[in-house]
């Protein structure tokens, strides 16, 4: 069932959403032992949302379509008396005073918060491994990795314990997990979604969004968050539009760029044929489909990867004389981060803006660009390589590949499930826009639904014949 | 190409010679693809201290 669905449901009393609540959180009792999606689990304090949510829907009061919905927020946003992680040592026992603004704004729409959920430490990983509280696991398969950072969020939509999932993204830590999960994961443009209250990974390339289980989903939700906030420097005051693709919605005459270089290189034989197989529906569909080159994407990631490690290592400065309260892959990128000179940021913040120009001469033949969000389908738990067209690559690095120079441009980016490996993993297809299209990329996505594209519920758990 | 081990220790990093190569190995790669393109900036290259998504000029 769809946020959507659920919501018609609630407004046709069908059932409560105290009964959907409930349903929720017997299904997080019996599924997160496995999976170790939710680090705190918030029942008493859904159940009395979802109560008040009844009475203001009976009374007439109608917040929108996530009023009464199950959802769950990465640990990562500051939630007013419930404890705060990061996924980390550090803020193993903190307990913010405030809510994070999307909080606020998701709690103004009526929906019900069923905790906090897991993540790789600090978000600063692909693998949601995370040595504090345990590593998250794939319901689609739970040798594997669910990805991250938000692996928590993706593994919690994914096995239905909740509707809607908040995420982070600074180098793909929505659409990974969106990706290894097969679910929608939707990365706004940088500024469009308040940062306000989340603890911060690297201040210029973060952002919020959500993962969820249809297209039109993802859309609702960005409805609720999206909009300016005077108490985030980044915030814009770009207009705010309605982001929920219409019924039927046609993508005829759009033109899907589909680039000839980088984006398909090195890829798993599963993904390259589902993705292909995507770009040709959408041509069938009356897209059209166009051949663009884009700039040296590698040099791209090396100045997002720049950026981040200078970011993050001053973010986590004051901590990191204690060593022993961070994992080793963290605290290895923290030291990398501070060994950088501090003329190597400022250049790469100058790189960044040139390439920043230079990308932007792509939207001139495309209306938005179609491409893997992973070149690989969910790892297994504690592998540190893969290998993909014959070479042995270092799994973040691999992983991180196709999503990480978007975060330094700061366009929206869209990650659904666009078919099963042959070993049943969900492969995600990545649809980027220019700034603040995030309606063209949503109604791309929904039509692309609407036309077939995409997986079956993951079957978790699954039932031993 | 930066001695980053040396770096390391002249900061007064204490770790064994594995933790040591979990830091420098990276930091090498890295610095193989990123000093090129620094090699490239012109001075009338501002760096994107204040940045917006929607600048395109």
């Amino acid at each position: 069932m769809t946020i959507r669905e659920a919501a018609e449901s609630l407004r046709a009393r069908r059932f409560s959403s105290v009964e959907l609540t409930t349903s929720a959180i017997g299904r997080i009792e019996s599924c997160n032992p496995e999976l170790n999606a939710f680090i705190t689990i918030t029942a008493e304090r859904a159940l009395d949302r979802a109560r008040l949510a009844d009475i203001e829907l009976a009374a007439g009061r109608d917040r929108g379509p996530l009023h009464g919905i199950p959802i769950a927020l990465k640990d990562l946003f500051a939630t007013r008396g419930v404890r705060t992680t990061a996924g980390s040592k550090v803020y193993e026992h903190y307990v913010p005073g405030a809510d994070a603004t999307v909080v606020e704004k998701l709690e103004a729409a009526g929906a019900v918060s069923l905790g906090k959920l897991n993540l790789h430490e600090l978000a600063y990983g692909i693998t949601s491994a995370n040595p504090h509280f345990g590593a998250v696991r794939n319901p689609w398969n739970a040798e594997h990795t669910p990805g991250g950072s938000s692996g928590g969020s993706g593994a919690a939509v994914a096995a239905g314990l909740v509707y809607a999932a908040m995420g982070t993204d600074t180098g793909g830590s929505i659409r990974i997990p969106a990706s290894f999960c097969g679910t929608v994961g939707l990365k706004p443009t940088y500024g469009r979604v308040s940062r306000h209250g989340v603890f911060p990974l690297g201040y210029s390339l973060d952002h919020m969004g959500p993962l969820t289980r249809s297209v039109r989903d993802a859309a609702m939700v960005l409805n609720a968050i999206a909009g300016h906030d005077s108490r985030d420097p980044a915030s814009s005051r770009h207009p705010v539009v309605d982001y929920v693709p219409d019924d039927g919605c046609g993508i005829r005459g759009l033109r899907v760029g589909f680039p000839e270089n980088f984006y398909f290189e090195r890829l798993d034989g599963d993904v390259d044929s589902a993705v292909r197989g995507a770009i040709a529906r959408a041509e069938s569909l009356g897209a059209e489909v166009k051949r663009v080159a884009v700039p040296d994407i590698a040099a791209l990631n090396a100045v997002a990867r720049v950026i981040l490690l200078a970011e993050a290592s001053a973010v986590m400065e004051p901590h990191l004389e204690k060593r022993d309260r961070f994992g080793a892959d963290v605290l290895a990128l923290f030291d990398q981060g501070r060994l950088l000179p501090a003329v190597d940021y400022v250049n790469a913040q100058r790189l960044r803006r040139r390439m920043q120009r230079e990308f932007a001469k792509v939207w001139s033949d495309a209306d938005c660009l179609f491409m893997p969000a992973t070149p690989n389908t969910a790892p297994g738990i504690g592998e540190t390589t893969v290998r993909l067209g014959g070479r042995e690559e270092d799994v973040r690095l691999a992983t991180t590949r196709l999503v990480r120079g978007i975060n330094a441009l700061g366009l929206p980016a869209l990650s659904m499930p666009c078919g099963l490996s042959a070993s049943g993993l969900p492969i995600g297809l990545q649809i980027v826009g220019p700034p603040f299209e995030e309606a063209l990329i949503l109604r791309m996505g929904a039509a692309l639904e609407d036309g077939g594209v995409g997986i079956s519920p993951c079957p978790f758990p699954r039932v031993e014949s | 190409m930066k001695d980053w081990r040396a770096m390391a220790k002249a900061g007064g990093l204490e770790v064994s010679e594995r933790d040591l190569e979990r830091i420098a190995g990276p930091l090498e790669t890295l610095e193989e693809a990123f000093r090129p393109l620094a090699k490239e900036l012109k001075a009338e290259d501002e760096p994107a201290t204040a940045f917006h998504a929607e600048e395109t000029e």
